[in-house]
């Protein structure tokens, strides 16, 4: 006998103090045009909320200049690709100081398209676009200057300076084949992708730049979906308007790629290798060292089947340890639609948690990192369980929108399924994003007194975040699917501090990814990883973000480099966007 | 049905001038609830007189009673030989083979059956549910749809068409028929409890145990209560932190249904989350036994085994767990 089913329908170790590893204290460059026309949205402060600070986030799409619709060509025959994507990228490609916004187009589908097919983008429409970020706070389209127009149906893209040279490189992902485009340091970029081996096949999804071996050199993760095809194959009922996207269960799992990098400009493929060749429904991609060993790890977030967590052994290789650690199912041991994924402390207690975002009736799995190897399901003891219940999330990440020193949650959501409603009438196919204010014990839903923008509902899917103007108020970018592109500016009313850290590696990868850092404040301590990856298929501001309460001052701010670098900084000034390089030196841990 | 088919048989049988003492009795017993020796006498009365009475249905009759659906099989098979174009015999034999799991010859049955009468509504319902165990839920749901037309106030073709709905994901159409069954019967506790799961679905949580607590009052009186509302209610508490609050429900759930693995492992996790490992030891190895295939089973066992620091025991079920959910990921066909 069954119960009657469901629907179906997811060791800081530092040394001392080196002041001269501080090299640059970068001002502010606030780009005050943008905000002060951002801020006419709402003038009068928000109510006095009894969960704490509400957020204020405002919709400055329209005056950014970004004007951007993300093109699924949604077909008759419901192929899967069309309800997935795409992603976002905030980074600075020109080293202005100022973020610049990637964002990742589809293509035309014929309908019906033949088996076999790899769409091709055929007119502008379907471009991939680069907007740079002027000194107003405004953003001018330059796409075709930089060469970033791309080929074909576009999922995702990640972020990092793969040789080193000091300019941020992509990397795109898409069905059929992806692209790597080194960055030229001019404004342009050059397709690589042939020289470089990393085109890869079948369909990927998010990916990861991370140094995997030490090496100095980042590496390169893409996690692919599924074994997929243009197969005519209906699913959902089968009347007028009722058919729909396939459930993942239809297809087989497929293993992601893992591309070494050489150090050359080429890269070899290592996922077997290196013990990261398990087939998954990869969405979502998230590194940290969870155990802090020293190592950095991966999380993945698989649709419909189990979670992986990969443990970096130490010696090159991984082992997949979701279902001993207890990240791979939910409380109940089941199984998810993960899709989206962050990878950081919450608690500050100095151990990093996950959480996954899932379907509606699913709740989004928050794992809160127990220190011995082990999470635990902490979703519905921190709140997160009844505040998701009836959403369906994808982009998220950790943020401390407050700057009060604890990080919050934002969240980008849309039901996978445009039939949700003929079935599940309650369930939405359009959904407004979601903050949940981490209040240092639990989690509350704010979105309702946090601006407009939460009651607006979009078929959310990437989302990035970063600090597009510089005021230590963390914003963020949302690509919806078969429709426009959101910015979100945080103009939420504090006086609480913060400090932004931009990281250089040098015996490092120069972007610094894998670095934790730890900022100790009267407040405590909080600690976080430097990554561009993470939330789904896209890729976020790599400066560290700290808020930092009523503190004026960080009493220590430590990095634990990649390499094994220590450096200590000690009363650090808040409010401003800190330069730190990696010292030479050997002070390792 | 089944008493309208009886009453049926006797005035065939007074019609028709059979006198054989055996007949009688067995009628005799039958009235009475005595199955199984109104059977025998029904054997004994054929075996008097084959195949010039209607012994044989009767006898089939009585062992649908007893739930012995291969005898009554049987049985009809021998009628027919005689009486191939009886009605009642040919609905019948459909009847107890959908009850046998042979979805397709009751079917088949069905249709030479409609050749000579025109389907009852409780006919269509078990055709309905014939298609049910086909995993055909559109044809299941187009047969049930007549069931009801044709009896409109066919309460049990209400709620199955509802289940098949449910298990649709057609929501609305569902929460209709439950509701239709409530209107039929105000205090159907099936169709409540069925009302709370889709509340649950549409992650109405608190109205969803509303649901479960009422089936469970309704059903008190039952002679047969199902375990499904106590399993329900006690699952929901968990996914609210209300662990000790889950404990009895479940506790009584497997007391109906000692057989259920889901309320076994409900209650071994519940029994785990709050620390007592010996219950929850107890209760989810039986889990495990109960249904050696349900990934969640091994993975609440591997999580009590590390628990336990029984590492090596946790291992072989946490590699258990990924085995079965790596086939569960891709069992889907295209």
């Amino acid at each position: 006998m069954k119960r009657w089913p469901k629907i179906d329908i997811r060791h800081y170790r530092y040394g001392n103090l080196d002041a001269r590893s501080v090299i640059v204290l970068l001002c502010l460059a606030l780009p005050v045009p943008l905000m002060l026309v951002a801020g006419q949205e709402h003038t009068s402060t928000p109510p006095a909320s009894p969960s704490g600070t509400p957020g204020k986030f405002v919709d400055i799409t329209e005056r950014s200049g970004i004007n951007f619709r993300y093109q699924a060509s949604h077909t008759s025959k419901k192929y899967l690709p069309e309800t997935m994507a795409a992603g976002v990228a905030l980074f600075d490609y020109d080293n202005d100081g100022r973020l610049d916004v990637f964002l990742v187009n589809g293509a035309p589908l014929g309908d019906p398209t033949p088996k076999g097919t790899i769409p091709q983008k055929t007119g502008p429409q379907y471009w991939n676009r680069l907007y740079h970020q002027k000194t107003d706070g405004t953003f001018k389209d330059v796409t075709e200057k930089a060469g970033l127009k791309g080929t074909g149906y576009g999922m995702g893209v990640a972020v990092g300076d793969y040789d080193n040279d000091g300019y941020e490189d992509l990397y795109v992902t898409a069905y059929g084949g992806n692209k790597l485009y080194h960055n030229n340091g001019d404004g342009t970029f050059t397709d690589v992708t042939q020289k470089a081996g990393v085109g890869g096949s079948g369909w990927s999804t998010s990916a990861a730049w991370v140094d995997l071996d030490g090496d100095g050199f980042l590496d390169l993760v893409i996690l692919r979906y599924l074994e997929w095809d243009f197969d005519d194959i209906w699913c959902g009922e089968h009347k007028e308007g009722y058919r729909a996207y396939c459930h993942p269960d239809f297809f087989k799992p497929v293993s992601p790629l893992v591309y070494h990098n050489n150090g050359n400009g080429t890269f070899t493929e290592v996922a077997a290798k290196l013990g990261l060749a398990r087939p998954g429904k990869g969405l979502g991609l998230a590194i940290a060292d969870y155990d802090r060993d020293g190592h950095i790890d991966l999380f993945v977030a698989n649709d419909s089947m189990v979670e992986f967590l990969y443990h970096n052994k130490g010696n090159g290789t991984f082992e997949e340890v979701g279902l001993p650690s207890e990240v791979a199912v939910d409380i109940d041991g089941r199984t998810y639609a993960g899709m989206g994924v962050d990878f950081a402390d919450y608690d500050n207690d100095g151990w990093p948690d996950i959480v996954v975002t899932d379907l509606a009736n699913q709740r989004y799995a928050l794992y809160r990192n127990d220190g011995d190897g082990s999470f635990t399901y902490a979703s519905t003891t921190a709140g997160i369980s009844n505040m998701t219940l009836a959403h369906s999330g994808w982009g998220i990440r950790f943020l401390d929108y407050d700057n009060d020193g604890w990080k919050d949650l934002l969240i980008a959501q849309g039901h996978d399924l445009d039939t949700v409603e003929l079935t599940l009438p309650n369930l939405r196919y359009r959904e407004p994003m979601l903050l949940a204010r981490n209040t240092g014990k639990n989690f509350v839903d704010v979105s309702a007194e946090s601006g407009v923008i939460f009651r607006k509902p979009w078929v959310a899917r990437g989302m990035a975040i970063g600090d597009l103007d510089n005021d230590g108020r963390v914003d963020a970018v949302v690509n919806t699917n078969e429709g426009p592109t959101y910015v979100v500016h945080n103009e939420t009313p504090t006086e609480n501090h913060w400090i932004l850290l931009k990281l250089t590696g040098h015996q490092s990868n120069r972007d610094g990814i894998g670095a934790e850092v730890k900022a100790v404040t009267a407040s405590g301590a909080q600690f976080a990883t430097v990554t561009t990856t993470s939330s789904y298929l896209s890729a976020s501001d790599k400066r560290v973000h700290f808020g930092l309460g009523k503190n004026g001052v960080v009493q220590e701010i430590q990095v634990r480099w990649p390499s094994g670098v220590v450096q200590t900084l000690k009363d650090v000034r808040a409010n401003q966007i800190l330069q730190i390089d990696e010292p030479s030196g050997s002070a390792r841990w | 049905m089944l008493v309208a088919f009886f009453v049926a048989c006797v005035c065939s049988i007074a019609s028709s001038g059979q006198t054989s003492d055996d007949l009688a009795l067995g009628l005799s017993e039958f009235s009475k609830g005595n199955f199984s020796l109104a059977a025998a006498l029904f054997a004994r009365a054929e075996e008097a007189a084959p195949g010039t009475t209607d012994a044989l249905l009767y006898e089939s009759k009585a062992y649908i009673h007893l739930e012995q659906f291969t005898a009554a099989e049987g049985a009809l098979r021998r009628y027919l030989l005689a009486h191939a174009t009886s009605s009642d015999a040919l609905y019948l034999l459909g009847y107890v083979l959908h009850r046998e799991g042979k979805a397709a010859e009751s079917l088949e049955t069905y249709t030479n059956a409609a050749q000579h009468r025109t389907p009852a509504g409780d006919d269509l319902k078990i055709v309905g549910l014939d298609y049910v165990l086909l995993n055909d839920y559109p044809d299941a749901i187009k047969w049930l749809e007549k069931a009801v037309e044709a009896e409109p106030k066919n309460k049990e073709a209400w709620y199955f068409l509802g289940r098949a709905y449910y298990t649709k994901s057609s929501i609305p159409e569902a929460r209709k028929a439950f509701l239709t069954v409530l209107q039929l019967d105000p205090r159907d506790a099936k169709a409540e409890n069925n009302l709370g799961l889709i509340l649950e679905s549409e992650a109405q949580p608190e109205a969803a145990m509303d649901a479960y607590r009422k089936a469970i009052a309704w059903q008190n009186q039952s002679l047969r209560p199902s375990e499904q509302p106590y399993l329900n209610l006690g699952s929901l508490l968990m996914e609210q932190s209300r662990v000790s609050e889950s404990i009895p429900l479940l506790q009584k759930a497997i007391e109906l249904a000692p057989g259920n693995a889901i309320c076994r492992l409900k209650l071994g996790t519940a029994y785990l989350r709050l620390g007592k490992l010996t219950d929850a030891q107890r209760n989810l190895e039986k889990a495990v036994q109960l249904a050696p295939d349900d990934p969640a089973a091994h993975y609440q066992l591997g999580k009590l085994y590390k628990v336990m620091k029984a590492l090596d025991r946790a291992k072989a079920e946490f590699d258990r767990t990924a085995e079965l959910q790596s086939r569960a990921a891709s069992s889907k066909p295209q």
